[in-house]
């Protein structure tokens, strides 16, 4: 299997990457799902950018301090600036391409309010935007099928990389069980985030960093591994996300005493303060014992909102409510938890999304990532709410439009393919043939609670070291692990299994940055210290493997153009 | 509550035929039907093979059919699903199964690609900005739009089961949002398409579909809908269109004994049909020769309702009705 | 107990049986019906794919006449059944909508609906409001020993939120009218399968299919015959069996108020029952006297 361009991932980032080599370059995109069933298609309230049709005098600078501010100072400010105003044409040209955009009264396309954001900037289809934005870009990649070649229920199992160039992929079809090689000139990651390591997650079954963990793997490095953003609203014990729309549109966040809590943690905003801090907020009065009934949960109440705005705006989350929870929040307050939401780090990648071989600058020869399995980074340590589905479309777009550029310079390159194949080949033949006694389930389930409890919203030395031996226990319990499904066809026990060897390899990573950054910052929020420390700590994470297996840490400076760092209140 | 999952296995390279197989688990408090799937499959058998992805009813993997119907496994509280006891689980109908509950989907994707389900907008007009839409002319694509393609209707539709070249209710469905779409212009020419055998007028009316279907697209009125705008635009190609024709023309009797209020069951087949497509009507012969022997043939004047007129005037204001 | 009854345009016209049927079951049972002599077509959701506005007026006018006569409506075919419970759904919960359409409605006919009238199809009201007890007892001559296959319809059953059926993928009102009767029920696997009256006209190869699997099905498990409340369901389940290649049996079809007449005393003659094409007048012999 050759192409002239491999895409890992059928996201937002991935098929915006493909929509821009269609018709000019051989491109394949390799899924494990198929590509509506992307993560994506998940997000809900919007989508931001400074179109400026609800509120006139909305800016892409305005937009572009409330994402730097939003992230803590973190976010490398040439990178933020860079897709502030790309926004409003990547809004428009998806607008054209025939998105289901909801509208205002000038016909054009409506927008909300969101966490952080100074103007009301979120556009937004209802609370399906990335379904809508998803799914426009799914329909388009019917129109140009005969130029673009889907390897649909195909699973990553490695990069090819090698002195400093991509080559190609290793990966398995589903179906038979068959390991494959593609070559490519252009290797393209769009595989999403990591939050699937977490107990009470918004994540996708799908979300468990596999493109993150193959470059990681091919021993290039993963930037800001410990932010992990936790989303204000999951919804109790599911985790599953009730849109940040839902407080955008003017919902109250009430503790166990029917207190609007928000008043002590950001009164100029109130619920609308960014996610890092309404979840802290929340797990707070969780911890004090503030709780709904003192239990490990608050309440979202959008009754005021009254039923025909709840239909008209946010019917989705509704009926989530009402499946999940079995609670209308027409009549009752819905019960909600933080969640673990977006992945702030993962592959580090210049503005043109070539992936950086290291903290130098180095890139990696034909290899791109965008969207949430890269770190650009335009989120630093806390992402604001509709900056996601905003950044996957404009740097899935840039990727392809680096890669255009790039590709005269690329060639195919020759793989020894047994060698690569072998590797994949043992660490499958190795789970198959495990004599073991170990579960997998139980490992996933140890890893999800410890990552949850000692790496969560609020993380402190002692717990972090629990969590750190405990991932280094798994790791070592998984090597003895046992599978009943030994057979080719459809095995999707199998990949379960390859992808919770992937989460143990990333968790090690989020730990252990978050060990090492001793501050707080945006998502990562040390108990043990609590203040942000721009003398010490201005500065990206930068993790790699060792030939000897042992992890690496550098650092890398934060880029910052416009805007010096203050301190961050709401 | 301890539950019997009953749930069809099978493997495709080994098994000539699905079995049924027994699962006892405890359903925890609150546990989706999908938990209590993934609870079997990590405790008791990994073979057990599903697709899932986002738990959250936007993805569509999960769907398979519970108690003989299709719906997202995600978005099914275990217990509101369980009946004597039992919950009974097999893959979606109308698909070849691949194994246990994973069937092979490529014939609902190549269904869809039937219809050119992307925008086709007037190119020659170009706007510097995003197009304007009205909030009502939005409104008409928004229930379409909310399709989240997990194939629940394609499974349960009754005519697919005997027609595997029907279009089938989501690819409808898909056509309703580009030909809702203010934005799309080649409205002509994917009502022509439809218009077509294999189209909206092969729609049995089952109802399985929006029955099935875990979101606001529900199909039935989105063909219905399509049907209507087709009529609209004048279309009588097709038996179904006709057939259409057939009741506007009966109830309010248009031509002398066509219909008096109620139809005349006489003149819809010959008029749906074509009054010049003698082969259709030797077709019908038969089934008026036995209703004629059994003295089931309606009255050859039509029953009129007593008052008439009133009918008479309803369908005489037809197009102020349609606004 | 006294209704409006609207009969539809078959029992009317191919299926004047069915109305012969009700009259003698509404006779034996003591509910009073009216005819509602100046009610039109329901549009059979046909017209509702042609001008779904003047489709929801023709129904609200009918509703509104039962309200001149102050009756709840009693309706004896499952698509009427299904076309005006949908028709009822919509006025309820879009009350602009129904004013807009009563507009138009006023300026035809005078009339307007006022959202007032219950619409119930006989075998419901004899689920709900008769009682299976009570019928049982009216019943002098038990069809013991035949086994009937309860189908409903789709309009009867789909969509789940226009079925007056409390669990409409596990509905109980034909299969206790059934027990009732001393009858007994047989299951199949398409019994709630679409009949394919429906597209009967667009594509005949499809409905007979379609046919030929509910009907197969019955056979298969043994039943006698079916009865239907729905005599469009009856058209393509009697009229078309000579023409199913597939169908491994005749099969009769009973519309359901047949099923009631022959239990309490209607001979088969009475019922004019070998006007159905497969004859169901000889099911009587599979019934112990």
């Amino acid at each position: 299997m050759k192409h002239d361009v491999v895409i890992i991932g059928s996201g937002l980032a991935g098929l915006s990457a493909a929509m821009e080599l269609v018709g000019n370059l051989d491109v394949a995109i390799v899924t494990k799902v198929y590509p509506s069933r992307s993560h994506s298609g998940a997000a809900q309230g919007g989508v931001a950018a400074a179109v400026a049709n609800h509120e006139k005098d909305d800016t892409p600078d305005l937009h572009m301090y409330d994402t730097v501010k939003g992230s803590d100072f973190l976010a490398d400010q040439d990178a933020v600036e860079y897709m502030v105003n790309a926004a409003p044409d990547t809004i428009i040209k998806m607008e054209k391409l025939g998105c289901v955009f909801s509208r205002d009264g000038e016909q054009k396309i409506a927008q909300r309010a969101f966490g952080g954001h100074s103007r009301k900037r979120s556009c937004y289809a209802a609370d399906r935007t990335g379904h809508a934005l998803l799914h426009v870009l799914f329909e388009q990649s019917m129109k140009h099928k005969k130029n673009l070649t889907l390897y649909n229920e195909y699973y990553l199992l490695s990069l090819i990389y090698k002195d400093g160039v991509a080559k190609g992929v290793v990966v398995m079809d589903s179906k038979t069980g068959k390991i494959d090689i593609i070559y490519a000139k252009a290797v393209m990651f769009g595989t999403g985030g990591y939050g699937r390591a977490y107990n009470i997650t918004s994540n996708a079954f799908s979300c468990t960093g596999d493109g993150i963990v193959a470059a990681y793997r091919a021993g290039l490095p993963l930037e800001d591994m410990e932010f992990v953003q936790f989303h204000p609203t999951g919804l109790y014990q599911q985790g599953i996300l009730v849109s940040e729309a839902a407080r955008g549109d003017g919902g109250y966040l009430i503790n166990g005493k029917g207190e609007r809590f928000m008043e002590k943690y950001a009164p100029s905003v109130m619920e609308l303060a960014p996610r890092d801090i309404v979840s802290r907020a929340e797990q707070t009065e969780i911890n004090e014992g503030r709780g709904i009934d003192g239990k490990d949960y608050v309440y979202i109440d959008l009754r005021h909102l009254g039923k025909e705005k709840i239909l008209e705006r946010l019917p989705q989350i509704r009926q989530l409510g009402i499946d999940f929870v079995g609670v209308d929040c027409i009549d009752n307050p819905v019960p909600i938890q933080p969640t673990a939401h977006y992945s702030m780090g993962g592959i580090p990648t210049t503005l043109d999304c070539r992936v950086l071989a290291d903290v130098d600058g180095t890139i990696v020869k034909g290899f791109y990532a965008g969207g949430e399995c890269a770190c650009v980074s335009v989120h630093g340590a806390n992402r604001l709410g509709t900056n996601s589905l905003l950044e996957a479309c404009v740097f899935g777009e840039k990727a392809g439009r680096t890669i255009l550029e790039d590709i005269a310079s690329l060639s195919h390159e020759d793989i020894n393919e047994e060698d690569e194949k072998s590797v994949v080949k043992k660490r499958i033949d190795n789970i198959f043939a495990s004599p073991g006694t170990e579960s997998t389930n139980a490992i996933r389930n140890e890893l999800k609670i410890n990552m949850t409890n000692n790496c969560g919203v609020y993380r402190e030395k002692s717990k972090l070291e629990t969590a750190l031996s405990t991932v280094k226990e798994l790791q070592e319990k998984f090597k003895n692990s046992k599978i009943a499904d030994k057979s080719k066809l459809f095995n999707t026990e199998l990949q379960e299994a390859l992808e919770l060897q992937n989460m143990l390899e990333f968790s090690e990573l989020i730990v252990k940055g978050a060990l090492e950054r001793t501050e707080s910052r945006g998502g990562h929020s040390r108990t043990d210290y609590p203040k942000r420390d721009d003398d010490n700590w201005l500065k990206h994470t930068f993790v790699s493997k060792q030939p000897d297996g042992s992890i690496e840490l550098k650092y890398k400076p934060v880029t910052i153009t416009k805007h010096q760092p203050v301190e961050r209140k709401y | 509550m301890a539950v019997k999952f009953v749930i069809q296995r099978f493997d495709s390279e080994k098994d000539s035929a699905p079995r049924m197989e027994e699962f006892n688990l405890e359903i925890p408090k609150g546990a989706t039907l999908l938990d209590c799937i993934n609870l079997i499959k990590w405790e008791q058998d990994g073979t057990l093979t599903l697709r899932m992805s986002c738990r959250s009813a936007i993805c569509g993997s999960c769907a398979m059919r519970v108690n003989g119907h299709a719906r997202l496994a995600c978005k099914t509280q275990a217990v509101d699903v369980v009946t004597d006891n039992k919950v009974v689980i097999a893959p979606l109908g109308n698909f070849p199964v691949i194994k246990d509950l994973v069937v092979d989907l490529e014939p609902f994707w190549a269904s869809l690609e039937r219809i050119d389900p992307w925008l086709k907008p007037n190119e020659s007009v170009k706007w510097e900005r995003e197009r304007l839409q009205t909030h009502d002319d939005e409104k008409l694509i928004d229930d379409a739009s909310t399709c989240i393609l997990c194939a629940s209707c394609y499974s349960d539709c009754n005519v697919m089961e005997v027609d595997k070249n029907y279009m089938g209710p989501a690819t409808l469905a898909k056509a309703q949002r580009f030909v809702f779409d203010t934005r799309d212009v080649k409205t002509k020419e994917r009502l022509d398409q439809l218009n077509e055998l294999t189209g909206i007028w092969d729609c049995t009316h089952c109802a399985e579909c929006s029955t099935r279907c875990p979101t606001d697209t529900k199909p039935l009125a989105r063909i219905t809908e399509l049907k209507a705008r087709s009529m609209e635009h004048g279309y009588s190609n097709s038996a179904g269109s006709r057939h259409v024709l057939a009741f506007r023309e009966s109830i309010p009797g248009k031509y002398p004994g066509t219909g008096g209020g109620l139809i005349n069951e006489n003149y819809i087949p010959p008029r749906s049909l074509g009054f010049f497509n003698i082969p259709a009507l030797i077709g019908i012969l038969p089934v008026g020769i036995r209703m004629m022997i059994r003295g089931k043939m309606p009255p050859l004047l039509p029953h009129t309702i007593e008052k008439f007129d009133e009918i008479k005037r309803m369908f005489g204001r037809f197009k102020e009705y349609l606004k | 107990m006294k209704y409006a009854l609207f009969t539809g345009c078959v029992a009317k016209g191919a299926g004047r049986e069915l109305l012969t049927a009700t009259m003698i079951v509404a006779d034996k049972l003591g509910i009073e019906l009216i005819d509602m002599k100046d009610a039109s077509c329901c549009g059979a959701g046909v017209v509702h794919e042609d001008n779904p506005r003047l489709a929801d007026a023709i129904n609200m006018r009918t509703f509104s006449l039962a309200e001149e006569q102050g009756l709840d409506i009693i309706t004896i075919c499952g698509t009427c059944q299904g076309v005006m419970r949908r028709v009822q759904i919509r006025c309820e919960q879009k009350p602009d909508y129904m004013k807009e359409v009563n507009a138009e409605l006023k300026k035809d006919t005078g009339r307007e609906y006022q959202g007032k009238v219950k619409v119930k199809h006989l075998y419901e009201v004899i689920a709900e409001e008769y009682g299976f007890d009570k019928l049982a007892e009216k019943v002098t001559k038990k069809l013991t020993g035949l086994k009937v296959g309860p189908y409903y319809g789709c309009y009867a059953l789909r969509p789940h939120e226009s079925s007056d059926v409390s669990v409409p993928d596990r509905p109980e009102m034909l299969e206790k009218a059934i027990e009732a009767v001393g009858a007994t029920v047989v299951k199949w696997e398409s019994m709630q399968k679409c009949c394919g009256f429906p597209i009967l006209m667009p594509n005949k190869t499809n409905s007979l299919a379609l046919a030929g699997n509910v009907l197969n099905g019955a056979v298969e498990e043994g039943a006698d015959c079916l009865v239907t409340p729905c005599p469009l369901c009856h058209l393509n389940l009697d009229s078309y069996q000579p023409e199913i290649d597939s169908l491994k049996a005749e099969i009769p079809v009973l519309h359901y108020p047949q099923m009631l007449a022959l239990a309490l005393g209607a001979s088969p003659s009475q019922l004019n029952l070998d006007s159905h094409i497969v004859q169901a007048a000889k099911i009587m012999e599979s019934v112990k006297a």
